[in-house]
């Protein structure tokens, strides 16, 4: 007996000395360091992320950097557990779409003073970047140094396109004619997949608004645009695409589930997305067979877009070391790093002095943001009911809409009243 | 009738095994398989997605975190339940019966709902960022479960082993450890692959309290492979493989001992 339960305690014990090991910091030789939470973590935006953290600790040679990558789905709940907790990090990359949650919490610090006293940041920035930025907080500061934005894209097949003596669609008409051409259930091809699970409202709303032309997301007195009745038409005909057009598991789809037909199961003409899934395409098809075309225009001859998120970086005001940290958002802004996230990434960096070797898909979404006939219809990343609306409340509505449960007006009647709601609290809050 | 009754087995026996086979199948599938492949085989053979993740992803140092939050849980739940199930199983004191239900009542209590109170306190104890708030966790949250097992396996030796031992001139530890613990090894393999199975899988206290790449878990590493903007499929199902192995591996060794462990623990005594 006694045999066996002493090896047992000195495996045990061993065990139990390494965890203590694992438990010290290690000492980072007297240099100021720092802590780096990439909040959208993964394999392929971590060695990005580590590239730019060198050439900084390069350039910057007293100071250190710990990177610490987030899965993005539990980033958020990290994010607040720390704030509530204590522990944050002396930077993040924070997009809009969450800012105004943690500027709730006063856990940002503003970079307006920063950015103003800087010369090789002031002025550099993309305005339209910036006004979003300070839009969705109530006080109209500037609480992360911007870095860049996503574009709405539609990745499509051009192997399948080309067989087919096809054109990418310009208009929605031509889009809706395209997808139909395309689908072929007989060799299980489909001409779309529609997000239908998680994360659906987002891209609903762009076919919507794209279709209908209408450039504001809430009119004068306040009240959300969402149901007028050329939505509702534009909404029933994105509907009807499910299951005529679309594999029927769509109604489940979240960006891994598209990605996997489109990607992997090449069973997808056309995916609706953003800039941001470029080199998940890029890899599995290669650059022969996919491609990307914008928000197509409305049949009025108006194109609406959405206003994206905004990434960026924001200083923590609970952090330590806010000179280092502020370097280093600086430092991420900088033509030459923001030139090399953007491009590496796939989106639209936020300096407007980034020039050089950009890929097909990041001009064309430059040169639809930057056309003055476009029209930018801005989404109210300011409510903070609106991350609760479109995912808890609407997402399994939708579902319903796609089902025929519920039909497009009534999903959108409820909908804008949601948000009427929400916008008429916030102006009660902040006038 | 013979054929008709195997008939019965074998076919909803097979259904079943397809059903839960074939997940496992396609990551295995994906996990082989090349890049951009869609053969529903995976052949050619490539090991370059293992490679990904474990030597470009870290799971080489993910791996070596789990396995040691894993072994510690492991001992360190084992051991307290096997002194706390003796006490509730051979003692009668004030409150037992209320501490039973204590301890039940914790079961119904989400981790998730536990997070910040956890983190203020290991906070307070300097142990955020450490693999020990891992261990303690761990440790706390499979105690009740494991404390209710033990003392309902114990119950079931007769206390006659154990006093015919000290009428032979032992004490009561010497007695327990040569008469008592020999009889609890099924037990104590069910209670103790169940801490380490808890604790390997264990996703959400390993992100929480962990703010250091080098000291997350295998279950963190996989989160890293579902992005917004990025999912690598390979990656993905490789890691799967990687996280899946020590799970079957312990599995295979102890289901013998696991089944008879739960139901004798399970017996009223």
């Amino acid at each position: 007996m006694r045999r066996r339960v002493v090896p047992a305690a000195f495996l045990a014990v061993a065990a139990l000395a390494a965890l203590a090991g694992c438990g010290s910091d290690a000492g980072s030789g007297g240099k100021t360091e720092i802590t780096f939470w990439d909040t959208n973590a993964g394999p392929s935006r971590t060695p990005i992320w580590q590239h730019a953290i060198a050439e900084f600790e390069r350039a910057n040679p007293t100071i250190k950097v710990k990177y610490v990558g987030i899965p993005i789905a539990q980033a958020p709940q990290k994010l607040d557990t720390a704030i509530a907790g204590g522990g944050v990090p002396d930077v993040a990359d924070v997009s809009t779409s969450g800012l105004a949650n943690l500027v709730a919490q006063k856990a940002l610090d503003p970079v307006d003073d920063r950015i103003s006293k800087n010369p090789a940041l002031t002025g550099k920035f993309n305005e339209a970047l910036l006004t979003t930025v300070r839009n969705v907080v109530p006080d109209g500061k500037t609480y992360i140094v911007p870095l860049s934005t996503n574009a709405g894209a539609f990745w499509y097949r051009k192997d399948w396109f080309k067989e087919a003596g096809l054109e990418p669609p310009k208009t929605w008409s031509e889009f809706f004619t395209v997808v139909d051409k395309l689908t072929k259930p007989s060799e299980n091809r489909f001409g779309f997949t529609i997000r239908g699970g998680a994360g659906s409202i987002a891209q609903m709303l762009e076919v919507v608004y794209g279709q209908s032309g209408i450039t504001e997301f809430f009119d004068a007195a306040g009240k959300a645009t969402i149901n007028d009745p050329r939505n509702v038409t534009a909404l029933e005909k994105y509907a009807g695409l499910y299951k005529k057009n679309t594999p029927e598991a769509d109604l489940q789809n979240d960006y891994v589930k598209m990605v996997a037909q489109f990607d992997t199961a090449g069973s997808i003409a056309v995916m609706q997305h953003n800039l941001g899934s470029y080199q998940d395409h890029i890899k599995a098809l290669g650059p022969d067979k996919v491609a990307s075309f914008s928000v197509p225009k409305s049949d009025s001859g108006t194109q609406a877009v959405l206003s994206n998120p905004v990434g960026g970086v924001g200083v923590f005001s609970a952090g330590e070391n806010k000179e280092a940290a502020f370097k280093l958002a600086e430092f991420f802004a900088s033509k030459d790093i923001d030139g090399y996230i953007a491009d590496k990434t796939g989106v639209i960096p936020a300096n407007t002095d980034v020039q050089g070797t950009q890929a097909a898909h990041i001009v064309e979404a430059q040169r639809v943001l930057n056309d003055p006939a476009t029209k930018v219809v801005q989404m109210p990343y300011h409510l903070p009911e609106f991350n609760e609306i479109t995912k808890t409340w609407a997402e399994p509505l939708f579902q319903k809409v796609l089902l025929g449960e519920l039909t497009a007006k009534d999903f959108l009647d409820q909908l804008a009243a949601k948000l009427t709601e929400a916008q008429a609290g916030y102006k009660e809050r902040h006038g | 009738m013979r054929g008709a009754r195997r008939w019965q087995i074998y076919v909803p026996l097979g259904l079943y095994l397809l059903f839960t086979l074939v997940p496992f199948y396609w990551m295995l599938v994906f996990a082989f398989r090349p890049r951009g492949s869609t053969s529903i085989v995976p052949w050619p053979i490539t090991f370059e997605h293992f490679d990904t993740v474990w030597n470009g992803m870290g799971f080489a140092v993910f791996f070596q975190n789990s396995l040691l939050v894993g072994l510690a849980s492991l001992v360190a739940t084992t051991v307290v339940a096997l002194a706390g199930g003796y006490a509730l199983a051979r003692y009668a004191f004030r409150g037992k019966a209320a501490f039973m239900v204590g301890m039940l009542c914790t079961q119904f209590i989400p981790g998730a709902l536990m997070i910040i109170p956890l983190f203020e306190i290991f906070r307070t104890l300097s142990l955020t960022n450490s693999l020990w708030s891992l261990v303690i966790a761990e440790t706390v949250f499979q105690l009740p479960l494991s404390l209710i097992l033990i003392s309902g396996f114990i119950r079931n030796i007769p206390y006659e082993l154990e006093q015919a031992a000290w009428v032979d001139g032992c004490s009561r530890l010497r007695g327990f450890l040569a008469v008592v613990l020999p009889l609890l090894r099924p037990a104590l393999v069910a209670v103790g692959s169940f801490a380490f199975i808890h604790s390997w899988n264990n996703f959400l206290f390993a992100l929480m309290f962990i703010n250091d790449q080098e000291k997350f878990t295998v279950p963190v590493g996989l989160a890293y492979n579902l992005g917004e903007n990025s999912v690598d499929f390979g990656a993905l199902a490789a890691g799967g493989v990687v996280a899946a192995l020590p799970v079957v591996i312990v599995f295979a060794f102890i289901q013998r001992y696991l089944v008879q462990g739960l139901s004798a623990g399970a017996v009223k005594g």
